[in-house]
């Protein structure tokens, strides 16, 4: 059994220290002033309290030992609660490695092995060395290569049969010479995507995150009121000092600003998420690397890939860009890590769509619209949002306001025409050859691919708006993990005979296929 | 197509109308601790919930359909969104019968059948006799077992 690399616990023994100290701090000056202890006993639990943490991370680090032996990955943990988990190199969906700052100054990463089952990662190595990551990944990866293949399986038996070491190239470490480079990205390329993909709410998310950000933001506030001429002071008593244009002036300097520091945040985290991001193919699998101060690296599986999901924004489409996202069973729970499960962040469409062919042969997508009633559904629920909204507006505008503009909402009913056509436009489903594919989304467009075997459960939904024009919704349901967040394959909106006849096409090619399948793999 | 048991009927109004018992319970505890509330509102309140849930599980009785197909499980329910749903046999990981208390008082069970899906992985049919749920997980591990998932996920 291996142990982790010693600096990774000289490294935990450390934070175990000085967690121990600061908790002694607090420790020492509340309780014993709680309990009347006499003065002493302060400053001795700053040491008490450290060694006690240091020597916990100590053991932990003493007891954490894992192993690849044969087919498994054995790791044994647990200082109180002990534990050891066997997990066959078969099921492992993805290997994945990070490097924070200080690992990176090491030399180490953090290894995470990802199965389908749970919800968590299912082993966490933290942390060995660039030379140990490497190799556990290459022995995963020639595992995943040994099944692929029934030829080297076949010789590997006959090999332990025959009492000899099996020649070739299961035994010598680099197994692959056949790295392909398929993409990275250069500055101007990294920083085009940057701005072309946007996320407005990434600010907001990094004010709330901060400490000082509520106050950052009221600073902001006040100075805006300062420059339209306004008191200082922010409450809603501002409101009924000022007038209609002033408040306009206000409302449109203030939206001006948070544009400016949406596109200039995002920019920023964009680029040190997706510095130098490398895509490398190794044999069956896909290889990337990313990120400028947290170094990501992992691997994905190209046997294991469940869904191929294709998107572009309306910027992106403007100029024939797209991005690539494979999604494996692996990943769990969101944890904020946008970029997982991403191949390509930005590339020409035509490069975007041959990989996701190679990965899983597809034809061209021509999709089928709904029919137009489905249209006019998205038209009234369009309406019924801005009557809504106009309505609120109404009564603020009475109760608070009272500007006596309120009608101006109603000027949005303009927009719910073509609002509802851009909606019905761009969702569409096909079915392909070998895959079922679904499109959605006008601002961010999403087209998902799903081959047929790996279609799980299959779901057509009816609300009552949609049973009223006979239309149907069809999820198809895969093991893949962003459809937990709604993100499956979603046929919208399609007619209700339609989606019974598709229920019926997907459940029989799930079994054909999966048939060919496996008569491809034995024969 | 098979439909649940009678009787879960009964035990679906039942827990609607104890959810909301639980609710009123809360607002005597505001009342008399915190903040006098218009009791008789609030009774009322419970009696119209308790109303709606048992219309609401008459609804879901007369939908609520199930057949095993040639190749997967097919389940109609849903009472306001209505939902379709086909459970390919090659897809089931694993089959549970599970009886709570309030189940076993009314004399009924539940069959859940996991897939690896993400979106609803596991499917629960209510309202069994506890002979027809045992006999139906049986058949959904033989049927499962048949089609001999090759790859599972």
């Amino acid at each position: 059994m291996r142990r982790l690399h010693p600096l990774s616990g000289a490294v935990s023994v450390g934070r175990g220290l000085l967690q121990g100290a600061f908790f002694g701090v607090i420790a020492g000056t509340t309780l014993a002033g709680l309990l009347g202890l006499p003065a002493w006993t302060g400053p001795l639990m700053i040491p008490a309290l450290a060694l006690v943490l240091g020597g916990f991370a100590l053991t932990r680090y003493y007891r954490f030992t894992y192993e690849i032996e044969g087919e498994t990955l054995r790791v044994e943990s647990g200082v109180f609660a002990r534990q050891s988990r066997e997990i066959p190199l078969g099921r492992i969906q993805n290997v994945d490695s990070r490097q924070g700052v200080l690992n990176r100054l090491l030399g180490l990463a953090v290894v995470a092995f990802e199965t389908a089952g749970g919800n968590a990662t299912e082993a966490t190595l933290d942390a060995v060395d660039k030379g140990e990551a490497e190799r556990l990944r290459r022995l995963v990866q020639r595992h995943g290569e040994a099944r692929a293949e029934p030829e080297t399986e076949a010789s590997a038996v006959t090999g332990e049969a025959g009492d000899k070491p099996s020649p070739g190239p299961a035994d010598d470490s680099p197994a692959h010479t056949d790295t392909q480079e398929l993409f990275d990205f250069s500055m101007r390329d990294l920083l085009i995507y940057a701005v072309v993909s946007v996320r407005p709410a990434a600010p907001v998310l990094l004010l709330v995150g901060l400490p000082l950000g509520i106050d950052a933001l009221l600073t902001v506030v006040r100075f805006n009121l300062g420059l339209v001429g306004g008191p200082t002071t922010v409450s809603l008593a501002v409101l009924d000092a000022f007038g209609p244009p002033r408040l306009v002036a206000f409302a449109l300097l203030t939206a001006l600003q948070f544009l400016l520091a949406a596109l200039v945040l995002s920019v920023a985290l964009t680029v040190v998420e997706y510095y130098d991001f490398r895509l490398v193919r190794e044999g069956d699998d896909l290889r990337y690397e990313r990120g400028l101060l947290r170094r990501y690296s992992g691997t994905i599986p190209l046997s294991k890939v469940q869904t191929i999901s294709i998107r572009e924004n309306v910027a992106m489409r403007r100029f024939g860009f797209a991005t690539l996202v494979v999604e494996t069973a692996g990943y769990n729970g969101g944890n904020g890590e946008t970029g997982q499960g991403v191949a390509i962040p930005m590339a020409p469409r035509e490069v975007v769509y041959g990989l996701a062919r190679d990965i899983e042969p597809f034809g061209d997508l021509d999709f089928d619209r709904a029919p137009t009633r489905a249209r006019r559904r998205y038209a009234a629920r369009f309406a019924i949002v801005v009557g809504v909204l106009a309505a609120v507006g109404y009564a603020v505008d009475t109760v608070l306001l009272e500007s006596g503009y309120w009608w101006l909402l109603l000027g949005l009913f303009v927009l719910v025409p073509p609002a509802a056509h851009l909606r019905w436009r761009h969702r569409g489903v096909t079915l392909d050859d070998d895959v079922l594919a679904t499109r959605t989304g006008f601002w961010r467009q999403t087209t998902r691919v799903v081959p047929y075997y790996r279609v799980q459960t299959v779901f057509v939904g009816r609300s009552p708006f949609q049973r009223r024009r006979d239309l149907a919704t069809v999820t198809a349901d895969t093991a893949s993990t962003s459809s937990i967040f709604g993100g499956a394959a979603r046929a919208y909106d399609i007619d209700d005979e339609r989606a019974a006849q598709l229920r019926d096409v997907l459940r029989e090619r799930l079994y054909t296929d999966l048939l060919a399948r496996k008569a491809g793999r034995d024969g | 197509m098979e439909s649940l048991h009678q009787r879960v009927r009964l035990l679906w109004a039942g827990r609607s109308a104890l959810g909301g018992l639980v609710l009123l319970g809360l607002a005597v505890v505001v009342d008399r601790f915190f903040v006098p509330l218009p009791l008789q509102v609030a009774v009322a309140g419970w009696v119209v919930l308790a109303a709606l849930g048992a219309v609401h599980a008459l609804f879901a009785h007369r939908i609520w359909r199930f057949s095993l197909e040639d190749d997967s499980l097919f389940l109609v329910r849903g009472v306001v969104t209505r939902t379709d749903t086909s459970v390919p046999y090659v897809r089931v990981q694993h089959v549970d019968t599970t009886r709570g208390p309030v189940e076993r008082t009314a004399g009924l069970a539940s069959v859940v059948v996991y897939t690896a899906g993400s979106r609803g992985a596991d499917i629960t049919i209510p309202g069994l006799r506890p002979d027809r749920a045992t006999e139906l997980r049986e058949r959904l591990r033989d049927l499962a077992g048949e089609s001999e998932a090759t790859d599972a996920v």
